[in-house]
């Protein structure tokens, strides 16, 4: 090691020792491994718990292997289209097996029993999941893989987002909200369509006076007028046909008149017989929650579908639901038709649709949910408005310099100790504040969301800041010198490059808001209700409030089946609302 | 529609716009609507509640269909705030899941806040109608309630029997005298088995036990070790499952929790047989209810107040637990607490019927 010393001296350049390089590289790996191992081996082991994977029959899992993972992966090598990968994979595949089964027996003879665990399991999470994953990755670059990806995942963020309405028609008034939107958006849109087409500025200034006129107003009908729409057709006129409307005119400004009507009204006309006779013609689905799910799924499936047949490539891409549908539905028939032994997941129907039980086979988490998708959209909203309204002006208004530019500093100093508060302090604060001073309620919604907002405010308002200081300073210059104010250099230059970055800084935050416990114990949320809240104002459960309960009760069942059920369905929640906010990152990181 | 009149002077496409505006006001308008008549009934307005289709706006106006009996005597709707001891909790989530069932229209929620917090957090101060516990109210929580005039009553909802614990393997220490866990357990606590008994091994005891926030460990003091204090040499926690895994997992350890853990889990670890005199007792069901399982069985409560046993649907709720605590089934086989014999529970029932009769009266 002498030799590091001298490394200084140009002319023994070629004397320098690499083992600390290589030893740091190693270090690295290392810390790496350990650390997603760690969390894997925690993952796989809930995974198990929660769909009661230790007791599959392997003759089951082999059944769904070959109707449902085999043809899936056929499907991404077949976009993928490269021969070379296809060799890999399969060597993948039949080496990976192989290698497991001889490894994970190897180990079961020397070392001792690995508990709930074998090596047809093993051989699932640590060759097949890593394989899927990497495929999904590759086959998205080929076109048919891609518009596969994109119709699955249509049909299921359709789906996830029509049934979040729902839930927070639950809790905000559904008749408050056609008298807002019939008297309010309705006539501002009209008036800004109107001043668009007139080229009259005053009728797109009036917009806006105009739906907060008609939203007051409707806060007064509301108490007054006692006869309304059905629900079904609540969410028709103001949710569907919208959404419907919009449609058409995306594939209007693609294609012809007609597909825009087909695109808009095939969905439209489909979700209004479903919702309003499909429970009469005894489909066995319907109502307005039906409607409101056909409609938001129907839509942007249809506007795909347009676009996917209008460029005319890879169509046989469309075929993956039908793929994964019938797969399934063979795999569910073979498994039927041989007799083979079914494991019973904990994450069931009955878990996401029911209430908490006091017999671990019949508990279930659906008030809980219900609370925390409502508590974090409301999170979503109050933050990310308040975080975006605070970086824009710190970074955007106040001076650098003197006495305001101390006080900034100052100021910015603070946020940066406020994220390192614990969160117990902030549960502290809320009750403090919001239950007891302000009133807003032990433990209801108004009161936890509140906190979890200040709570994840100064992480937001750090990432926000981070984004807007990346916006390179010559886009601002350019924008000034063409006589821009600073409102508009904020509104049109600033805030559009910032946005993925400061929707990014979102999602981290979110993460955490959605799985806190201490604060929603200090402001005295409910560790279990019995059934979904009905106003803002009624008393709340969360989802990490009734897992925690859970987690210490004394039967095995709960311990380790439905907690982990619990875990799963938070993770899944957290994982779509991720993936949305990343969607709509991407597609704002395209536009620009 | 009027509207249409003055819609002639501009082209087609505003005509038409309006048509369409018109023709969906009026499929709105035409298709089912629906009358409220309480407010914030708004729950299940699936099946049109009248019977005219094609209504236009001038019936809207009356209210009168009395086709919803939300205010009616017949069905209770309210909700129910209930916090308090965790060791109660699953007791009262059983019976609230029960009561929940048969009436839909009552929202009831639980939170597990510990005995101490939930008295002088959230009962104390008026916001929750049920306090559990598992011990009896203190003095100084006494005072708080009388602070904020919130007034109760006590009602004993099951006995639980305090379980201590040792590991499997561990064949000398199945049966102590109330003596020697003192001894284990007390604040100058002895170190190793064998200094506790000549016969037993020489190595240290390793103790997992409640924290001291925690009502188990009030008790477990009271009546164990008296003024001799508890050691602060052992593991503390809140969670059951802490301890049980620490018994579990050390050949040489012991620990103390509630009868309902060991009673769910009984391979896992072995209960200690307590000798208060008259020969070696195994907690029990029977040894508890008994009440030849000394000093160990513990009664549980709950406290309603006053002022929310005014309220009908309180007041029955409060009934119906009362009702269940006997209920072997639930208290003993789903939960794992001893059931109420039936003298007390007449006695709680009279004590709650005349607490009703004073709050509505």
């Amino acid at each position: 090691m002498a030799t590091d010393t001298d490394t200084g001296r140009v002319e023994e350049f070629g004397e320098v020792s690499r083992v600390r390089g290589i030893a740091f590289e190693y270090l690295s790996l290392g810390a790496s491994v350990l650390g997603i191992f760690a969390l894997a081996v925690l993952l796989i082991y809930v995974t198990i718990d929660a769909f009661d994977l230790a007791n599959a029959n392997p003759l089951w899992l082999l059944t769904y292997f070959l109707t449902l993972v085999v043809p899936f992966l056929g499907f991404c090598l077949y976009s993928a289209r490269d021969r070379t990968l296809t060799r890999r994979a399969v060597t993948v595949a039949g080496g990976g097996l192989v290698a497991v089964a001889v490894a994970f027996t190897l180990v079961e003879t020397f070392v001792g029993q690995v508990p709930r665990l074998n090596w047809q399991l093993t051989y699932l999470f640590v060759v097949i999941i890593p394989l899927t994953g990497y495929l999904v990755y590759m086959g998205a670059r080929g076109r048919p893989g891609s518009v596969g990806f994109g119709m699955v995942g249509r049909l299921i963020g359709g789906t996830a987002i029509g049934l979040a309405f729902s839930v927070l028609f639950l809790v905000f008034d559904e008749r408050l909200w056609f008298l807002a939107y019939t008297l309010g958006i309705v006539p501002a849109l009209l008036a800004y369509a109107y001043g668009r087409l007139r080229d009259t500025p005053a009728a797109v200034t009036a917009a806006l006076p105009i739906s907060i006129l008609g939203m007051v107003l409707a806060v007064f009908v509301r108490e007054v007028l006692r006869t309304y729409p059905t629900t079904a057709f609540i969410y028709l006129w103001t949710l569907a046909i919208p959404i419907a409307a919009a449609g058409a005119v995306v594939v209007n400004g693609r294609g012809s008149r007609t597909a825009a009507l087909t695109a808009g009204g095939v969905p439209l006309a489909l979700a209004t017989a479903v919702g309003l006779f499909g429970r009469a013609a005894g489909l066995g689905v319907g109502g307005p929650n039906a409607l409101l799910v056909i409609a938001v799924t129907g839509v942007p499936v249809a506007a795909y579908l347009h676009r996917v047949f209008d460029v005319g490539e890879g169509v046989s891409g469309l075929g993956l639901p039908v793929l994964l549908v019938a797969g399934a539905l063979a795999g569910a028939f073979l498994v039927e038709l041989f007799g083979i032994p079914t494991p019973s997941p904990w994450v069931s129907e009955t878990f996401l649709t029911e209430a908490p039980s006091r017999t671990a086979t019949e508990a279930g988490l659906y008030p809980a949910i219900v609370g925390s998708v409502i508590i974090i959209a409301m999170v979503a909203v109050l933050s990310f408005a308040l975080g975006v309204a605070t970086s824009v002006f710190l970074e955007e208004y106040t001076a650098d310099t003197g006495v305001v530019g101390a006080l900034t500093r100052l100021l910015q100093i603070n946020i940066a100790n406020l994220a390192a508060v614990p969160s117990v302090v902030y549960g502290l604060l809320g009750l403090g504040l919001f239950a007891n001073l302000l009133g807003f309620g032990f433990g209801t919604a108004v009161t936890v969301s509140l906190t979890l907002s200040l709570l994840i405010l100064p992480i937001t308002i750090i990432s926000a800041q981070e984004a807007i200081r990346s916006v390179p300073d010559d886009l601002r210059r350019g924008s000034d010198a063409m006589g821009a104010t600073r409102w508009q250099t904020t509104k049109n230059v600033v805030l559009p490059e910032a946005f993925p970055g400061i929707l990014t800084g979102t999602i981290l935050a979110l993460g955490r808001a959605i799985g806190e416990t201490a604060p929603l114990i200090m402001v005295g949320a409910a560790t279990t209700v019995f059934s979904p809240p009905s106003s803002l104002f009624s008393k709340f459960s969360a989802m990490p409030m009734q897992i925690y309960a859970w987690a210490n009760f004394p039967q095995a069942e709960f311990r380790y089946g439905v907690v982990a059920a619990g875990v799963i369905t938070l993770l899944i929640i957290l994982i779509g609302m991720n993936g949305t906010a990343i969607l709509l990152r991407n597609r704002a990181e395209r536009g620009n | 529609m009027a509207s249409r009149h003055d819609a002639d002077a501009n082209g087609i496409t505003r005509r038409k716009s309006l048509a369409a505006l018109a023709g969906a006001g009026a499929l709105a308008l035409a298709g089912c609507t629906e009358t409220e008549g309480g407010d914030g009934g708004s729950g299940d307005g699936s099946d049109g509640s009248d019977g005219s289709d094609g209504s236009d706006g001038s019936d809207g106006s009356d209210g009168s269909d009395g086709s919803d009996g939300s205010d009616g005597s017949d069905t209770l709707s309210g909700s129910i705030n209930i916090a308090g001891s965790s060791t109660v909790f699953p007791l009262m989530s059983a019976v609230a899941e029960d009561f929940a069932e048969d009436n839909p229209e009552v929202s009831i929620d639980i939170s597990s806040t510990g005995s101490g917090g939930g008295f002088a957090n959230f009962f104390c101060v008026g916001e929750t109608d049920f306090n559990n516990a598992s011990r009896p109210i203190k003095e100084e929580e006494q005072e708080l309630c009388e602070e904020n005039g919130v007034e109760w009553v006590e009602l004993i909802a099951a006995t639980d029997a305090l379980t201590v614990v040792i590991n499997n393997e561990n064949d000398w220490a199945t049966e102590m005298t109330v003596d020697e866990l003192s001894q284990i357990w007390q604040s100058d606590a002895a170190e190793m088995w064998s200094d506790v008994r000549d016969e037993w091994p020489d190595e240290e005891i390793e103790r997992f036990g409640a924290a001291d926030t925690s009502g188990t460990y009030d008790y477990f003091i009271e009546n164990v070790m008296g003024e001799d204090g508890h050691t602060d040499d052992y593991q503390a926690t809140e969670q059951d499952n802490t301890i049980a895994a620490g018994v579990e997992g050390t050949r040489y350890g012991i620990g103390y929790f509630g009868f309902a853990y060991w009673f769910q889990n009984q391979d896992q670890i072995t209960p200690v047989a307590i000798d208060n005199g008259d020969g070696p007792v195994k907690p029990s069901l029977e040894t508890a209810s008994s009440g030849e399982y000394q000093p160990l069985s513990r009664p549980l409560f709950t406290y309603p107040s006053m002022e929310a046993l005014g309220k009908e649907h309180v007041a029955e709720f409060a009934r119906y637990f009362v009702s269940q605590t006997t209920n072997e089934e639930l208290v003993a086989g789903d939960v794992g607490y001893v059931p109420a014999t039936e003298e007390t529970q007449e006695e709680q029932m009279q004590k709650l019927e005349d607490a009703i009769e004073q709050a509505q009266g």
